[in-house]
């Protein structure tokens, strides 16, 4: 067999992009419904005894302080979801729509700016999103995310926008008169209308991943407003012996990143 | 013909895709000989893809075949069981720089393939491939092969395949649509190698391709075939003699050839000039001769020469795409290279091309965008009215009864090709540049895609700029010609009289190109 | 071959020149000035002198040179990324391999997906509880006080302590590793040229043998950049989870601390580690996959 296929086959594409999207609607749906579904209010402590196991009364434990670990999760991906919400926008704006603006502006400004954001793309985002809640406040902990998941993003849409201009249509187009504005809003709509669900959905999973771990390492949520990666880093210390308090926040933190990514059609980027 | 050795005997070769329909190839037989040749001719579709993969050996796993096939001395084997030839099989395929690797010197790679063929040490092969090629009358040094697919102009590659069936003393030689997309000049030139290199070899050779040009050059024996069935088949001349049959009968009146009538001539000949060049130097030579015309509104001019002639050059010169190193243009009484961008690009909307590129066209756009497109830059219009002028449009040039909304990147090139013209009327432009319109469409393509130019102009007064190294196509399209060699201009002048009486032999090659043997007596058409 | 060589080690020295203009500009955050844009700029120009000349100020924490704090950390930290690549390319390759050749590359995406869902730290943090009750290995997770046990050493409860986030940075890597080799196996498969070369006549094996493979390769080493980024940031979440004192553990105290010098010197080192993996990387996909002359 000469030619490899690594793509799945069609019908289990959209079926794992359904499985994703429908996995996204029941995340959004707790998180909506979250004071309702959840047994005890945020942050409620002494509801039980301290670190009991998972019961009839307590699905998923309690943790050091006697909260409920079911209604903390919950709570904890409500926050996560509307963070992550915010820092996608951050991201698809900054990265893709200033992307594909800057590939067609005239050509030293684009070369500068890619140049820079060269630069920020090489720098792990990670430590991007750290810098910049550092020099800030950990309330733009989302901005932060957002913005430092954006360089990489902008690198990729331009380059693509960037290779469309050069390409011999748009320069047909271009001697026919078309307008530069024109071939501009034609780039952005098929750059975006057709697969901005695709790309908003691997927005999310990138910068819930990033998200979460500022926050487990101290730089992201404050308390009251507890996330997944402060949950996990708070029950870190006891973990060893009463798994349940770490491991429920991680595991709803994985079914969103991988509802995420499903919905984002199995897209794992392409080259740089 | 008992003592000539036989190299090839289909008996009942039937290829028929999985899931039903009609076979591909329907009970095909066949025998060839050595030093004999044999011209598959047929449209895209018409089986002759699935004889040449089931003789190359690389048939598709899904492919039903039925029927046997001889080789040489052998047996008859079925031909499902793929036979393994006793006899050295040469493939002679269109130059793309598709089928190389990107990355490495075409040379190389070709150099592999004759150690394969011929089961000797790369070195050795290296020099049977020098020395193949030091025998092709007229090609390039080996060395001018050593760049990169990308890079290597078709011609150059052709010649490089043509050295490599060669090299490997072929019994059988496949050419599948091998010179394609090459200009006539091109194709004459190497089709009178392969035959001198048959007749010193002594190979079989089983030539497929959509185009007339090598059944009539080639001579020997024709196969039309069409819908897996053989219409006909017999000698080349006897079939373009005019007793033939109905179908064969309709192919070869379609072939295009020179008239040396007096063309009608448009009145328009006389009206405003349109597009007014001074000057113009294609190379920054220091000397001031560069090339001057004018274009009258509703005229036409004819720019031949073959690829790296010079003649894009000046298009993209003349339309502001690219700065000449000296000269002047002026378009529509403007000087192009003082405006500004947006007034530039007002004045580009008079502008229309149509070029044998398929990535003209954004892959992206749907059917209906693409049309629609000058229409709704330039003008505001009313829904209804745009899909009037739209539907009009595609009507002309046949694409009607295509679903719009399908992407320009789902459509085949022949589409793509009308798809241009339908937005070129659609554009009403003053100037329309017509780019190689018939470049790599097969024959049967290349006769509607005339018809719907030559239509085009009969319908708008546009004047027309014609880039072509056939003459066969300016003299369709336009009534004077420029003619360029290496970058120079060569000759000038209406066509009719360039036809009659050329005064430079580069242009005498060019028509002579176009001048099939045995043909060019016939009346011509209407 | 020299040219494109020279022309990636412009873009490396770019590159830097970026980071080195970035990294002054967080630092110039620690120094002295009076405020408004002119004093701020007044001080970058000086800092950025002062950075050309290998002067990357004091750290606000120990008061020692930044250079000096940094060179008792990152040694471990090298090492983590360096132990960490290997285990990278051991599992990552065959992997990547498998899952884009082998019978299973259909199912290969949603697989994958499902596996590298899991953030770093979730998944330092799993398999700290796996070591620590299936193989009763000694854990730092909640240690009070950050130490380094050395990787490589002949040491066997110090190896079993670095091992861990030695994984997980090596398992970081490895995802980012079977991502390249997928993607450029399914870019190599997609070429026109296999049946090309086939049609004329070389056999399957000799066209992935001689060019297929060197593409696929060079195709790996054109996302080093990408993979170094994957193991770097890893390399912050491990020696933060498993309490080992690094150069990345470091950054992280001192943008807590607000130890700007400090940050800016380990986020400019972090760059150019990135940067030099990309230029190689890219310069060795070229010697490989580019031999044709132009």
């Amino acid at each position: 067999m000469s030619a490899i296929d690594t793509a799945p086959a069609p019908v289990l594409r959209s079926f794992l992009r359904l499985v994703g999207w429908s996995g996204l609607g029941l995340i959004a749906v707790a998180v909506t419904l979250s004071d309702f579904l959840a047994p005890a209010p945020a942050g409620a402590s002494g509801l039980g005894p301290l670190l009991a196991a998972p019961s009839t009364l307590h699905p998923f434990g309690t943790d050091l302080l006697g909260r409920d670990v079911l209604s903390e999760t919950l709570h904890g991906l409500s926050v996560t979801v509307g963070r992550a919400l915010l820092a996608s926008a951050v991201a698809i704006a900054v990265g893709g729509l200033f992307g594909a603006v800057a590939a067609r502006l005239p050509r030293a400004a684009g070369a500068t700016l890619r140049a820079a954001m060269g630069v920020f793309a090489a720098i792990p985002a990670l430590l991007l999103a750290l810098l910049a809640i550092g020099l800030t406040a950990r309330l733009y902990a989302p901005l932060a995310a957002g913005l430092a998941a954006a360089p990489l993003a902008f690198v990729r849409t331009h380059d693509r926008v960037a290779a469309q201009r050069r390409s011999a249509h748009a320069e047909y187009a271009r001697a026919m008169g078309i307008a530069a504005a024109t071939l501009l809003r034609r780039d952005l709509i098929y750059e975006f209308r057709d697969t901005f669900a695709t790309v908003a959905a691997r927005a999310l999973a990138a910068v819930t991943i990033i998200l979460s771990t500022v926050s487990f390492l101290g730089f992201g949520a404050t308390p009251p407003a507890r996330d997944l990666g402060l949950m996990i880093a708070a029950a870190k210390t006891s973990y060893l012996y009463a798994w349940w308090a770490a491991a429920f926040p991680a595991l709803a933190l994985v079914v969103l990143i991988l509802c995420a990514r499903l919905a984002a059609g199995l897209e794992e980027g392409e080259r740089p | 013909m008992s003592d000539v050795r036989r190299i090839l005997e289909i008996a009942e070769l039937t290829v028929a895709k999985p899931g039903g329909g009609a076979p591909e190839l329907d009970r095909f037989s066949l025998t060839l000989d050595a030093g004999e040749s044999v011209v598959v001719l047929g449209e895209t579709g018409s089986g002759k893809e699935a004889l040449v993969r089931v003789l190359g050996g690389f048939a598709d796993r899904t492919d039903q075949i039925a029927g046997t096939i001889r080789f040489g001395d052998g047996e008859a084997r079925p031909a499902a069981k793929r036979p393994r030839a006793p006899i050295r099989i040469a493939y002679l395929p269109k130059p793309s720089p598709r089928s190389f690797v990107p990355h490495v010197g075409v040379l190389g790679q070709l150099t592999r393939v004759v150690a394969r063929k011929l089961g000797s040490p790369l070195a050795s092969a290296g020099e049977e491939l020098r020395l193949a090629l030091e025998r092709l009358e007229g090609a390039p040094a080996p060395a001018l092969l050593n760049v990169k697919p990308r890079l290597l102009d078709p011609v150059c590659m052709a010649w490089g395949l043509l050295a490599c069936a060669c090299a490997q003393t072929p019994d059988l030689v496949l050419a599948d649509h091998a010179l394609a997309d090459l200009g006539p000049k091109a194709v004459r030139t190497l089709l009178a190698v392969l035959a001198a290199e048959q007749k010193r070899l002594g190979f079989a050779l089983l030539y497929a391709t959509g185009g007339l040009q090598p059944a009539a050059r080639l001579g020997g024996r024709v196969v039309v075939i069409r819908r897996g069935r053989i219409v006909e088949e017999g000698d080349a001349a006897r079939l373009a003699s005019g007793h033939a049959h109905g179908y064969t009968q309709t192919l070869y009146k379609a072939i295009p050839r020179l008239s040396l009538a007096e063309s009608k001539g448009r009145a328009a000949a006389r009206g405003q000039p349109l597009l007014q060049v001074f000057g113009l130097d294609l190379v920054a030579t220091g000397r001031r001769e560069g090339i001057t015309f004018e274009l009258r509104r509703g005229a036409s001019l004819a720019l031949v020469g073959e690829e790296g002639s010079g003649r894009r050059e000046l298009v993209r010169a003349v339309l502001g795409l690219a700065r000449a190193p000296a000269g002047r243009v002026v378009f529509d009484a403007v000087d192009l290279n003082i405006l500004s961008q947006a007034m530039a690009s007002r004045l580009r909307r008079r502008v229309a091309f149509i070029t044998g590129a398929d990535d003209a066209l954004d892959p992206r756009m749907t059917l209906w965008d693409t049309v629609d497109e000058p229409l709704r830059a330039h003008l505001k219009l009313p829904r209804d009215l745009v899909a009037g002028y739209r539907e009009a449009a595609l009507k002309r040039v046949g694409l009607a009864s295509h679903d719009g909304r399908r992407t320009v990147a789902s459509l085949g090139a022949f589409d793509k090709r009308r798809l241009q013209v339908a937005r070129a009327i659609v554009a009403a432009p003053l100037l329309a540049v017509v780019d190689e319109p018939l470049r790599g469409l097969d024959a049967f393509a290349q006769t509607i895609m005339r018809e719907v130019l030559t239509d085009f102009r009969a319908q708008q007064d546009s004047a027309f700029l014609v880039v072509t190294s056939d003459f066969t196509v300016a003299q369709a399209l336009a009534d004077e010609a420029m003619v360029f060699k290496d970058k120079k201009l060569v000759e000038r002048g209406l066509i009719v009289d360039i036809l009659r009486s050329p005064k430079d032999p580069h242009t005498s090659g060019l028509i002579e190109a176009v001048t099939l043997p045995g043909l060019s007596q016939n009346p011509p058409p209407v | 071959m020299l040219e494109f060589a020279a022309r990636q080690a412009g873009r490396f020295a770019l590159g830097l020149v970026g980071a080195a203009v970035l990294a002054t500009a967080i630092s110039t955050i620690a120094s002295p000035r009076a405020p408004g844009l002119a004093p701020f700029l007044e001080a970058a120009a000086r800092r950025l002198w002062a950075f050309v000349h290998l002067d990357f100020g004091r750290s606000a924490i120990s008061g020692l040179t930044a250079v000096d704090v940094l060179g008792l950390r990152l040694p471990a930290t090298l090492e983590l990324v360096l132990a960490g690549g290997a285990v990278a390319l051991i599992v990552g390759t065959p992997l990547g391999l498998l899952l884009a050749a082998g019978p299973v590359r259909r199912a290969a995406a949603p697989l994958m997906q499902i596996v590298t869902a899991a953030p770093v730290f979730c998944a330092g943090l799993a398999l700290a509880y796996g070591a620590a009750h299936l193989l009763h290995w000694p854990l730092e997770v909640n240690t009070a006080v950050a130490t380094a046990a050395p990787i490589f050493s002949r040491d066997m409860p110090a190896l079993k302590l670095a091992a861990l986030p030695v994984l997980t940075v090596g398992f970081a890597g490895a995802a980012a590793v079977q991502l390249a080799l997928r993607r450029v196996t399914a870019e190599a498969a997609g070429e026109a040229f296999r049946s090309g070369l086939k049609r004329l006549g070389l056999s399957a094996l000799e066209i992935e043998w001689v060019y297929a493979v060197p593409q696929v390769i060079a195709g790996l080493l054109a996302s080093a950049g990408e993979i170094m980024l994957a193991l770097l940031s890893a390399a912050v979440v491990a020696e933060w989870v498993f309490h080992r004192s690094g150069a990345a553990d470091l950054f992280v105290k001192s943008v807590a601390l607000q130890d700007w010098n400090m940050t800016a010197l380990i986020l400019f080192i972090f760059a150019g580690l990135a940067f030099a993996a990309d230029f190689l990387g890219r310069v060795g996909a070229y010697a490989l996959a580019n031999e044709g002359k132009s």
